[in-house]
């Protein structure tokens, strides 16, 4: 059986550098590929470490799938992009970068909702009052569907799908409330948008994750791997 | 592969479906999907098969037959009472086992005598059953949604908290969540002077005006959803909820209330018991329950076999009235059926449009030893 490890990392902006300072740091130092258009790369110290860099959501598929041995990127795609992740890959560290809050934003002038709960009245009888029902734009319908159905039993209410500028939906008429990835406010108060009190679905970071069929200690090397990064 | 899935045992199915006096009619396996997401909420999303057109229009593989069968009602341009039998396959997603389902039953569209229709509703389900050989030792359940409004609105609770409610029935657990937190008081949001000041003084006109001007400054004064008077409405509204104490003794009549078992020729009597126990005006509901029940009596069914429970209902919003359910001695259940008389203005039909109907599970048929 070959010992090789392959280690996924983002193929671009932040995540990336990150995650290439944190190989390096762990006694990993990723060579920079000859070619900067290939996606492969090889680690001097450890000649049996492949990095293969792919896109962030890229990442959380292929941990899905087990053809990865371990993987970086942020908690939110693994969450909302694989299925039934809880059972499908292990989140071995937390990497302290990347962080991003995916959280339920309403509207400031919205002065009688604070929590998810006056939010499940408003939704309540809303096809009642405006004829259709209340509308959430986001990309993580997943994680919106758990936190509104699962978490806070609120049915009433239909996903827009929204794959960027999803917090300028509201003033767009397209959505009334939303449901995005915030990491400092500045964008939510920027358009005049507050997150409710028990809004924070997911306190999302970078992570280093394993499948959970990859991680049953029979690869030492990945093992070793996890561990200098912090797992 | 069930019995009930051959050629044969289906031509039976629709024998009895006509033997009822019900119109046969198809509608297709593949649907638009907003009707079913629109009606039953998101959660639904999980639980259906989802596919799109080359337009990107949603569709889904038909996870039951009432949505389909009213909006075919309502595009035929139909008027008058009209009453429609259907045999085939629906699919649900499951983690675990099959995603196919047969089903057959009945939805009894637009007639206007409803007392009538919910019993023949039920008197049908339960031929229906009898037909397949498999009525012996069943338990049928009946539950009544206007019953439970008809308690909520006499509790006298703040309108919010009875839409709450309302919405909970059926849903047992959701339902003692929203009573739990009805008994702490709501704490008052913070608020800015400029909103603050008018709703603390119950001044609805300046909050209104005060609300329009921050909704222009964040672009939403067009944007359609909620608008100035919504919000100024649900704020008064929670600033006289914390000013009134919650009320721990209508909280306990509301909890008691669920607590009714009774079968059901005697539970008209069991409600006037508890109305008058409790000094509730709920007359207007317990004639209505008590004319169904005569009604379901009179179309031949033995109304002492049937347990009234006053939690029992359906967590979606478009059930009104009736819900009952018939299921094995073991709890599984063959027939689902209730009122739906707001299920069609939801499907875009101009007035109301009173509907009721059943749909049996025939694959659990074959499966729990009745005859196919």
């Amino acid at each position: 059986m070959s010992a090789t490890v392959t280690i996924a990392i983002p193929s671009k902006g932040r995540l990336k550098e990150e995650a290439l300072k944190r190989m390096d740091a762990a006694g990993y130092a990723v060579e920079p590929p000859r070619d900067a258009r290939t996606y492969r790369a090889a680690v001097a110290s450890h000649p049996h470490v492949e990095v293969a860099f792919l896109s962030a959501s890229e990442i959380a598929r292929e941990l899905g799938k087990g053809s990865i041995d371990l993987g970086v990127t942020g908690e939110d795609l693994v969450r909302e992009g694989l299925p039934d992740s809880e059972n499908r890959v292990i989140r071995l560290a937390q990497l302290g970068f990347g962080h991003a809050d995916v959280v339920v934003a309403v509207p400031e002038a919205w002065f009688d909702v604070d929590t998810m709960a006056d939010l499940g009245l408003v939704a309540a009888d809303f096809r009642h009052r405006h004829e259709r029902r209340l509308r959430i734009a986001t990309k993580y319908w997943r994680l919106t569907q758990q936190h509104f159905s699962q978490t806070h039993g609120i049915q009433l209410y239909r996903i827009i799908e929204s794959l960027g500028a999803t917090e300028g939906a509201p003033a767009a008429g397209q959505a009334d409330v939303i449901v995005d990835i915030t990491s400092t406010g500045s964008t939510l108060r920027a358009n005049h948008l507050k997150v409710l009190k028990d809004g924070v679905i997911l306190r999302s970071q970078a992570c280093l994750f394993a499948p959970v069929s990859g991680d049953d200690g029979s690869n030492p090397a990945a093992a070793e791997l996890a561990a200098a990064l912090g797992a | 592969m069930n019995a009930l899935r051959s050629f044969s045992a289906r031509a039976d199915i629709e024998t009895i479906l006509a033997g009822l006096g019900a119109e046969r009619l198809d509608v297709p396996v593949l649907h638009p999907a907003d009707p079913f997401l629109d009606t039953a909420g998101e959660e639904l999303r999980r639980r259906i098969f989802m596919s799109e057109s080359e337009t990107g229009e949603a569709l889904c593989l038909r996870p039951e037959f009432t949505i389909p069968v009213c909006l075919n009602h309502l595009g035929a341009g139909t008027d008058g009472h009209r009453r429609y039998g259907y045999v085939g396959t629906v699919f649900r997603q499951r983690r675990a086992g099959g995603n196919e389902f047969l089903q057959a039953g009945i939805e009894d569209i637009g007639d206007a005598d409803g007392p009538s229709a919910d019993a023949r509703s039920l008197a049908d389900a339960l031929s229906f059953l009898d037909a397949l050989d498999a009525a012996e030792g069943t338990v049928t359940t009946l539950g009544d949604q206007a019953v439970f409004n008809a308690v909520v609105t006499g509790l006298g609770l703040p309108q919010g908290w009875a839409l709450r409610l309302s919405h909970a029935f059926g849903d047992r657990a959701t339902l003692d969540a929203a009573l739990d937190a009805l008994a702490v008081p709501p704490p008052l949001p913070d608020l800015p002077a400029d909103i603050r000041e008018p709703a603390e003084a119950h001044d609805r006109a300046a909050l209104v005006n005060a609300l329009s001007m921050r909704l222009r400054i964040a672009g939403l004064e067009n944007a359609g959803g909620r608008d100035a008077d919504d919000i100024a409405d649900r704020l008064l509204a929670r600033f006289d909820a914390a000013e009134i104490a919650p009320d721990a003794g209508a909280l306990a009549t509301l909890r008691k209330f669920l607590d009714i078992h009774a079968s059901l020729d005697k539970a008209a009597d069991a409600l006037r018991a508890f109305a008058s126990g409790n000094s509730l005006d709920m007359d207007d509901a317990i004639a209505g329950f008590a004319a169904r029940e005569a009604a379901i009596s009179a179309a031949g069914v033995d109304t002492a076999k049937v347990t009234y429970d006053a939690a029992f209902g359906r967590a979606l919003d478009y059930y009104t009235a009736l819900v009952y359910e018939i299921a094995t001695p073991a709890g599984l259940v063959l027939v689902g059926g209730g009122r739906y008389d707001r299920l069609l203005t939801m499907l875009g039909a101009k007035e109301t449009v009173p509907g009721v109907g059943f749909s049996v599970w025939l694959d659990r048929i074959g499966s729990s030893g009745g005859k196919p």
